[in-house]
Formats: structure tokens, C-alpha cells, sequence
């Protein structure tokens, strides 16, 4: 045995393999030789702007794709969706809404992730129903899915229109009626076991009764709190307001300098105990669950538990840009973000109805603290 | 004449035959495989998309950023959406773009302000919404290939490789005085020191299989596929190149034992036996155990340079001198049989000590510059094969000069304190 020759040949064995391994390891795809390079990075204070030829991956400043975007989240934000008016013989109002349920079709509820809701209206969250008190609710309920699915409104009414030991077989219809009591902000959501998974899917809402005599004129906003497992480990991977994380991050909410702010908030967040709204530069009043028009508190955070609810009332004293977001900055930092841009308004007539909303929100706060 | 050209077409009519029978299977294969492929829907009425997997396989951290290789390891396209740390998202970029092919890789580049000596979760989200992550339980400013940085790394293995080998050696005069039973103790002892290694390497390589490979590759195949392979031909190739030299020059060079002589080191003779041959020469076995070192130290220098490149570790003083404890065995693995040589040839012993240990080094650099989770999985695979050739090597010059039979009390106490010594050295590590 000549050891040289032996080594030479272990040699030879290593490079051949290093070889092959080299080949399969370095099977990186080959750079693009176009120069458009695109900026990335630089919108978070602290962190400097970079370069890249390839992909931007950046759900606070990238929109989803409107054609299968989960909900357009600008147009939910103020719409308010009060049903076809009929009267009955005492003059009493009707107020008639379509849902569909369905569990088949995977949106876009982030940049690039598609996931499988399952949606009232095709949207989440579904639509904002709302009524004044007193009204007669009829909901023409169709369940379009493929398992059983129904509609559990919180509230007042009878056990049978409680949408909870009834399920709605797929194919199958049923009309939920009931009287819009008592005034105030509600959730509804499908009500059928494994309840956790039908909730965290997308099967939810707002119901907002208004009171018979109307609350003040506002800039009325409606935002849903939520979030989505889309890896099914039980634990949230994005948090949003009105459903797509970050979305107010790049479309801030326009409003209008002194002129008074409704948000109808309600938390359908599930997995995690609570959630919670923290309202920068500013304070507002809180009416929980909105079935007071004294408010309960003056503050700049809530929390909330899953289903709690509630009335924010604010107006913004100096214009410019000013976030909102969970202060469980966890959530905050998975999506439920948002701003608000705060112009001086645009002409003379708004402001003076400004001034009126002013006076009425003193009178409120006069009252509450009296 | 007609019956031979009978007999010829129908040795050939036979031969088209098995041609035939040869080829009808792959033919049906192949187009059950087109079929299969043009028209899906009719095999599976339901065909499900499969989950897409990714493997995340180094992560660098770099002034204000951090840098993850990614790999897609599924069985279909997959495009990446969204970057975390700690499970907190962050704008990043991909390059050269987000959409990955079947084993196609790419980088991810977060803009982040890590903290030094800290662990961090890196994860990456894909287009279904499945998130994928990996951890470091210690960032460190990714090691550049600067002169400093070679240098260091240098030194760290020279201390770990070199100097205990060399250490090591220094027993060759020790060795080459003892008796035929106590020689036997310290062979055995080096193949007990052997088979230690030789399984360290494999469940290393299986480690880093865990740790950074990803299913899809079958790493812990790979690796025993790897090591096999490595063992056999070793083999054949040693089997081969002693036969090779047996044939050019006279037996008489090749010091073997007589039943005789067992307790006589200096009394050496040739034994014709049949298998005699197939015995190796105790230099050229002391040259292979240098060799086979050498490939495991190798691979220990890229697990040491990974190892600080992944932040696994911060190498304190105290884990660099259990190493060298460890590895000072080393040296004594190589000049254990070489004391049977008439010889004394220091430049050999000094050559066979560098084969041995500076593989460390260079082991070091590409661990810690060039960090590939399969290419280490393979130098450690063959590292194995490598230290088990050896085994088999050392095993059978002993087998045949102890009158067939490895049962002598020295043979087994020396293995067992062999194996025991690696353990208790090993602890330091």
C-alpha cells in the first residue's frame, strides 16, 4: 500500500462529492440583470430606507389585491347597511336584509396570503346592519355553504330567533325576526360548534340599533377587531381592524379637524382574552356597549374581551397625522395599526356645524360628569 | 453451416426477446407517467394542491440587518409573503424574487436592529398563510472572510486540531518500547477512540440533519448513505492498492507477527498465509488513521465554524480545551501502529500529524465563511465511513496477528477504555 496514492484518492472521492453538493447547494436562481430597484424599509422610524431587485415583502405599505382582496376596508369603514325600509298597518318600521352564508372561497386577507373565510356577504367582517329602536329586524338568512351555519344576534328576542339549537342545513333558508332592543352596538356571528372555528373564520358583524332619538351628527365609522390563524395552531397570525392588517397604515382615515368622531368598536378577536384600542394625541368617551348616551369613561385606551363592545366619540384639535392601534403591541405589531389624517375643513359651512357638534358633545360631558 | 446460422438467429431471435422483456416494463411505466401527467383528473377526481414547506438554512446577521437563506423544500412553486422576527412582522425584501421553484433558494433581507448575545425567532410566512420559523439562540455579527477573521479561526483550529494531534504523537517512543500485549491494549484502545469518533461524526451529522435540513433532502439517509459509501470504497481501494504493491515488490517488507514471535516485537518475519495479503503495512495503516482523522476533523472544523456562524455558540477557553484534551487521543490513534515499523521517520510522523489536524482549520473557514447544511452532512458522512475503514483496517492487522481471535483481555480493555475516554474527554466539550 503507497500511502500518496491513497490520499490522492481520498481526495478525489471528497471533490467529487463536494462537487455534487455544490451543484445541488448553489442552484440559486440567477439575479435579475434589470436594474429596477425598488425601496423597501424606510417608513419605520430608526430603520434606514433600502435597496432591492427583487421582491418587496411589506404588508404595512403594500395594498392587497382589490380583485380578491377579503373586504375593500375604506368602504366598509362607513357603511352602514339599514335594510329595505317597508311599514307595517301601525306604522311601525321594517326593515328587511339578505345574508348569505358561505365557506368555500379563499381571499386575500393580507398581501399575498390567501386563506379560506368563511363569510356573511362575502366579505369580513360582514356587513353593519343597522336599525333604530323599536324597528321590526327581519333577516332573510341563506346559508350558501357547505356545513350548517347561523345567525346569533346579541340582544333581546325569543329563544327561537336566537340562531343557536336551530342550525341552517346548506342550501337551507330561514327569516330571523325579531324588535331592534335595546339601543346600542352589538356583535352577531354564526353560532354552530366548534363555535371557536366558525367565529375565527370570518362568520361575524356588527347589528348598530340607534336610539330613538338620534345621537349627535358625527363622522360615523364603524371597526371590527379581529385576527386570523391561517396556520390553524389556535393562535392568531394577523391581527386587524376592519380585516386587512396595516390597511389604514397606507390608506389613512381622512377626517376633518374639530368635527366630532363615532366609532362603533366591537372585538371579535378570538384565541386571544382580549384586545384593545388606544386612540394617540387624543382622548374620546367610551359608552360601553353604547347602551347609554352617558359615557363611562374618558380615556385614550379600552380593552376589551371577545364579543365586548362599545361608542367612541372624539374630535381632533390640531390637524395632522396620528395613529391608532392595540396597545398589546403584539397585535400592533401583527397588523391592528392604523391612522387617522386630520385636515382643516374644507369649507366655512362645515365648520360652522362644527361648532354645534361641540357644543352637544360639552352638553354630554356636562351630564356625564354632573 | 445452417445449424450455426440457425443457432445464431435464434441466439439473436433470444436476445431481441430479452431486449424486449427488458424494456415492457419501463414502457409501461413511462406511459403510465405521461397519462398520469396530461390528464390528471381522470386518476384523481379531487386533486389536492400539496402543502407547501419551506426550510430556512442560515440566518446572518449583519449591521442593522438580518439575512435568511430560504429554501423551498415542498413539492410545489410556493411564493413567500411576509417576514417576522420574534413573530413580529417586519418589511424585508427577497432577492432575486419571492417565488420559489421546487429546492430553489433565495434570500430574505430584514432591516432590523438586533442585539448582540441575544436569541431570535426568524420566520418566514407563505402565500397560504403557513408560517415557518427558525431560531438562534445567539446573534453574532456574521463572521466576514476577513485576514482577522481566517486568523482567528485559524488559531482556534490549530488549537483544536493540530496542536493536541502533535501532543498526541509525542507517545511514539512510549509505544514503540512496549511488549506485543501491551502494544495490543494501545491499538485497541485507538480503535476504541475510533468507533467513538466515528459514531460522534454520525450524530453530529444528524444534528445539523434536525437542525437545519429539511425532510425533503432525507438527510439522515443521506448521511448513513454517505458514510457507507465512503467505508466501501475505502476499502476496495486499500484492498486494491496493497495487492497492487504486493505484487510489485517482496512480502518480507511487510512486518507481520508470527504465532511464534507474539511476545517478540523485535523478532519480525513474514507469514505466507492466504489472506496474509490482504494485511496492511503499519505505516501505511498509521497514514490511513491520519487520513481518516483528518476527514473527521475536518468536519469538526465545520461544525466549528458553522457552529459560530449560526451563533450557536460563543467559544469560551474552557470549550476549546476540552477539544484539545479530547483531540490529543487523536495523535496517539495515529502512532499506535506505526511503532511496529523498523523505522524511525520523524517527517512522516510530522506529515501524518498535519494530514491529521489541519483539516481543522481549513474545516473552520468554509464552516464559517460557506456555511451548507449538506455539505457538512456529507464531509461528516464521509469522515465516518473514513474512521470506520480504519476500524476495520486496524481490527483486522490485529485479528491476524493475534492468531485470529480479538478476544485477549488488553484487546477488549484497551477498546472499552478507548470508547470510555472519548466519553469522559468528551464531556468537556
Amino acid at each position: 500500500m503507497s500511502h500518496p496514492q491513497a490520499i490522492v484518492l481520498a481526495g478525489v472521492l471528497i471533490s467529487i462529492l463536494t462537487l455534487g453538493v455544490v451543484t445541488v447547494v448553489g442552484s440559486q436562481k440567477e439575479e435579475n440583470s434589470t436594474s429596477n430597484t425598488k425601496q423597501f424599509g424606510g417608513h419605520t422610524p430608526g430603520y434606514g430606507t433600502y435597496e432591492t431587485t427583487g421582491s418587496v415583502l411589506d404588508p404595512t405599505s403594500l395594498p392587497t389585491d382589490p380583485n380578491n382582496s377579503v373586504v375593500e376596508p375604506m368602504k366598509f369603514l362607513r357603511d352602514f347597511n339599514y335594510g329595505r325600509v317597508s311599514y307595517s298597518a301601525d306604522g311601525s318600521t321594517i326593515r328587511d336584509f339578505t345574508i348569505i352564508a358561505s365557506d368555500q372561497s379563499t381571499k386575500e386577507i393580507s398581501p399575498g396570503v390567501s386563506y379560506n373565510v368563511w363569510t356573511f356577504n362575502n366579505t369580513v367582517p360582514g356587513p353593519t346592519l343597522r336599525a333604530t329602536e323599536g324597528d321590526l329586524i327581519r333577516i332573510n338568512f341563506i346559508n350558501n355553504g357547505s356545513g350548517f351555519h347561523t345567525m346569533h344576534f346579541h340582544g333581546i328576542h325569543p329563544s327561537e330567533m336566537d340562531g343557536v339549537f336551530e342550525g341552517i342545513a346548506p342550501g337551507g333558508k330561514f327569516t330571523y325576526e325579531f324588535l331592534a332592543e335595546p339601543f346600542g352596538v352589538f356583535p352577531y356571528h354564526c353560532h354552530i360548534q366548534p363555535l371557536e372555528e366558525h367565529i375565527s373564520r370570518g362568520l361575524y358583524g356588527a347589528l348598530i340599533i340607534d336610539p330613538k332619538k338620534p345621537r349627535a351628527n358625527a363622522d360615523e365609522m364603524v371597526m371590527m377587531m379581529n385576527g386570523y390563524d391561517t396556520d390553524f395552531d389556535t393562535e392568531n397570525n394577523f391581527y386587524t381592524v376592519n380585516g386587512i392588517p396595516y390597511y389604514y397604515m397606507h390608506h389613512p382615515i381622512q377626517i376633518e379637524k374639530d368635527e366630532l368622531i363615532r366609532i362603533y368598536l366591537v372585538n371579535m378577536l378570538e384565541f386571544d382574552a382580549l384586545n384593545n384600542f388606544h386612540l394617540h394625541a387624543n382622548l374620546f368617551h367610551f359608552y360601553k356597549s353604547g347602551t347609554n348616551l352617558v359615557p363611562d369613561e374618558y380615556t385614550d385606551i379600552v380593552t376589551m374581551n371577545q364579543g365586548e363592545r362599545g361608542i367612541l366619540e372624539f374630535s381632533y384639535k390640531f390637524p395632522g397625522k396620528y395613529m391608532f392601534h392595540a396597545h398589546k403591541t403584539e397585535f400592533a405589531e401583527k397588523g391592528w395599526m392604523g391612522t387617522f389624517l386630520v385636515t382643516e375643513p374644507e369649507n366655512a359651512v362645515n365648520a360652522s356645524s362644527f361648532s354645534n357638534i361641540t357644543e352637544i358633545i360639552t352638553n354630554i360631558t356636562n351630564g356625564g360628569s354632573s | 453451416m445452417m445449424e450455426r446460422e440457425r443457432g445464431i438467429i435464434k441466439e439473436n431471435i433470444s436476445k431481441r426477446k430479452i431486449v424486449f422483456f427488458g424494456i415492457v416494463p419501463f414502457a409501461i411505466l413511462s406511459t403510465m407517467i405521461v397519462l398520469i401527467l396530461s390528464y390528471p383528473a381522470l386518476f384523481f377526481s379531487n386533486p389536492i394542491k400539496p402543502l407547501p414547506e419551506i426550510s430556512i438554512e442560515k440566518v446572518e446577521f449583519e449591521p442593522l440587518k438580518i439575512i435568511a437563506t430560504v429554501r423551498n423544500t415542498g413539492h410545489s412553486e410556493v411564493s413567500i409573503v411576509q417576514a417576522d422576527i420574534n413573530d413580529r412582522i417586519h418589511s424585508a425584501a427577497m432577492e432575486p424574487d419571492n417565488k420559489l421553484e421546487r429546492f430553489e433558494s433565495a434570500k430574505v433581507i430584514i432591516p432590523f436592529t438586533w442585539n448582540e448575545g441575544e436569541p431570535y425567532g426568524i420566520g418566514l410566512t407563505t402565500d397560504d398563510g403557513t408560517r415557518f420559523e427558525k431560531n438562534i439562540q445567539f446573534a453574532i455579527l456574521t463572521p466576514q472572510p476577513t485576514v482577522k477573521q481566517a486568523s482567528y479561526f485559524a488559531l482556534i483550529g490549530t488549537y483544536v486540531g493540530v496542536i493536541p494531534v502533535m501532543i498526541g504523537l509525542l507517545w511514539y517512543p512510549f509505544i514503540r518500547k512496549l511488549s506485543l500485549n501491551k502494544y495490543n491494549f494501545f491499538l485497541s484502545f485507538t480503535v476504541g477512540l475510533l468507533v467513538f469518533l466515528g459514531i460522534d461524526a454520525l450524530l453530529e451529522g444528524n444534528e445539523i440533519v434536525v437542525r437545519d435540513i429539511s425532510s425533503a433532502f432525507h438527510g439522515q439517509m443521506l448521511l448513513i448513505m454517505v458514510a457507507i459509501l465512503s467505508l466501501v470504497s475505502l476499502i476496495y481501494i486499500t484492498s486494491k492498492l496493497v495487492r497492487n504493491a504486493r505484487a510489485k515488490s517482496s512480502e518480507s517488507e511487510y512486518p507481520v507477527y508470527t504465532e511464534a514471535s507474539k511476545d517478540d516485537i523485535s523478532n519480525v518475519s513474514s507469514v505466507h498465509s492466504s489472506r496474509q495479503h490482504l494485511i496492511i503495512r503499519p505505516m501505511a495503516l498509521s497514514m490511513m488513521i491520519a487520513v481518516g482523522i483528518g476527514l473527521h476533523n475536518f468536519g469538526e472544523g465545520l461544525a466549528i465554524g458553522a457552529a459560530v456562524l449560526l451563533g450557536e455558540v460563543a467559544l469560551s477557553s474552557f470549550l476549546i480545551l476540552g477539544f484539545t484534551l479530547h483531540n490529543t487521543t487523536e495523535g496517539l490513534a495515529i502512532v499506535a501502529p506505526m511503532a511496529r515499523s523498523k523505522k524511525l521517520a520523524i517527517a512522516k510522523l510530522i506529515l501524518m500529524g498535519l494530514i491529521a489536524g489541519v483539516p481543522t482549520i481549513i474545516g473552520s473557514w468554509i464552516g464559517g465563511f460557506l456555511y451548507s447544511p449538506v455539505a457538512t452532512i456529507i464531509f461528516l458522512g464521509i469522515g465516518a465511513g473514513a474512521i470506520f475503514q480504519v476500524v476495520y483496517s486496524v481490527g483486522s492487522w490485529m485479528y491476524y496477528n493475534n492468531n485470529k481471535a480479538l478476544t485477549s483481555l488488553p484487546i477488549v480493555s484497551g477498546f472499552i477504555l478507548g470508547i470510555f475516554i472519548m466519553y469522559i474527554t468528551g464531556l468537556l466539550v
